[in-house]
């Protein structure tokens, strides 16, 4: 097993990192929340991932060691993404408050914003929860790698 | 400050968390790892008591006062998952006045489905759902189910009793759970407990020997 306890850097922030050579793991976003995980690269190599505090997973991070890199891929999932219709405050503000108050975390994206579901049927539930705003917004369900805005983090008090 | 690997056990009401608890800290203790329990509930902190009755007072596998008992008062999953700042509180505790410790194991409340352990407090997260309860449960899903490090199904001795049937829940659990793992036991009888330890030794210490071993070793 290779032991690792911090990141060396990330894909998307540093592009002398990227390297076809490097390993790759698939860890899913609840997974990547972790401090603790073992896991095994596409190639089998078996990883004991024991971060140091602070150190968080992300999608594009660079781990490993003088033998061996590997790369944290974030694996896709369902999300229902919801694009207004037209710029409406109250509108706006009220999609909030029904998704927060289903503890969902949120992604903002350029027009719309994303947030996680674990089976379709949940279209048809949030459907019913939007009904006051119904006709004001678009909603889809898409596969996709989900990046929550960190504001969602639960905080040590 | 050391982090000491962290272990949360939720499931539904009278699923078998202090059960699983009390049946797998001999097997870990065995091996040499130290091991502080909190035991989260709404009101009481019976099964606290009945924990540290049974394994530190009875059988002197650990210090009676590393098994806490913390009344919650609110909803049992805000504790472990919204705001887990009453059993954070306790662990910085822990990590500050017992670094040797190997294992912390923090049980939830009995709740729903949709129970899961915040990442800051738990590293590992066990759901125990029971064959009681039908064999439609894993097929059923809901956060706990699907997204847990292992779902444990407990009383499987039961299963004839109340027509539940293992194989139907065994397909459901490997469909829905993908690559994670479950387990079978009854710990009543003690069948399959220790494949939850490996799991964990595995899975969570990442097979690292227990510090007091490995104190000892470095000494001589």
């Amino acid at each position: 097993m290779i032991n690792i306890n911090s990141v060396l850097g990330n894909i998307f922030k540093e592009t002398s990192l990227r390297n076809e050579n490097f390993e790759e793991i698939k860890i899913s976003r609840v997974d990547l929340e972790k401090r603790i995980l073992r896991k095994k690269t596409d190639s089998g190599i078996d990883i004991g991932i024991n971060l140091d505090s602070g150190v968080k997973l992300q999608h594009g991070d660079v781990i490993g060691n003088d033998e061996v890199k590997i790369v944290i891929k974030q694996m896709p999932e369902q999300v229902i993404s919801v694009k207004l219709k037209e710029n409406d405050q109250n509108i706006a503000i009220l999609l909030g408050h029904i998704i927060g108050n289903r503890h969902r975390p949120i992604e903002l994206k350029e027009k719309s914003i994303v947030f996680p579901i674990q089976e379709d049927s949940e279209l048809e539930i949030f459907q019913r929860l939007f009904k006051e705003i119904i006709d004001h917004i678009e909603l889809k369900i898409e596969k996709a790698i989900f990046l929550p805005h960190t504001s969602a983090d639960v905080h040590e008090h | 400050m050391t982090h000491i690997p962290r272990i949360g056990i939720g499931g539904p009401v009278g699923s078998g968390k202090s059960m699983l608890i009390e049946r797998l800290v001999p097997v870990l203790a065995e091996i040499g790892y130290s091991i502080s329990i909190i035991s989260n509930d709404v009101i009481s902190k019976e099964d606290a008591d009945r924990i540290r009755n049974n394994l530190s007072t009875k059988k002197g596998l650990l210090p009676e006062n590393m098994v806490i008992g913390l009344a919650t008062g609110g909803c049992p999953h805000t504790a472990v998952r919204e705001d887990p700042s009453m059993n954070l509180a306790i662990i910085e505790e822990m990590e500050d006045n017992h670094p040797e410790l190997d294992l912390i194991i923090i049980e939830s409340g009995g709740d729903n489905i949709t129970t899961t352990f915040s990442p800051i407090l738990a590293d590992y997260f066990i759901y125990i759902i029971d064959v009681a309860g039908g064999d439609k449960y894993p097929r059923k899903g809901g956060l706990g189910i699907t997204n847990c490090d292992l779902l444990v199904i407990n009383k499987i001795d039961l299963a004839e009793l109340v027509g539940a049937n293992l194989e139907i829940m065994r397909t459901d659990a490997e469909k829905l759970r993908k690559e994670k793992p479950f387990e079978f036991i009854n710990c009543k009888t003690d069948q399959g407990i220790k494949k939850i330890a490996e799991h964990i030794i595995h899975d969570l210490l990442l097979d690292s020997q227990p510090k007091s071993i490995h104190l000892e070793k470095n000494k001589i």
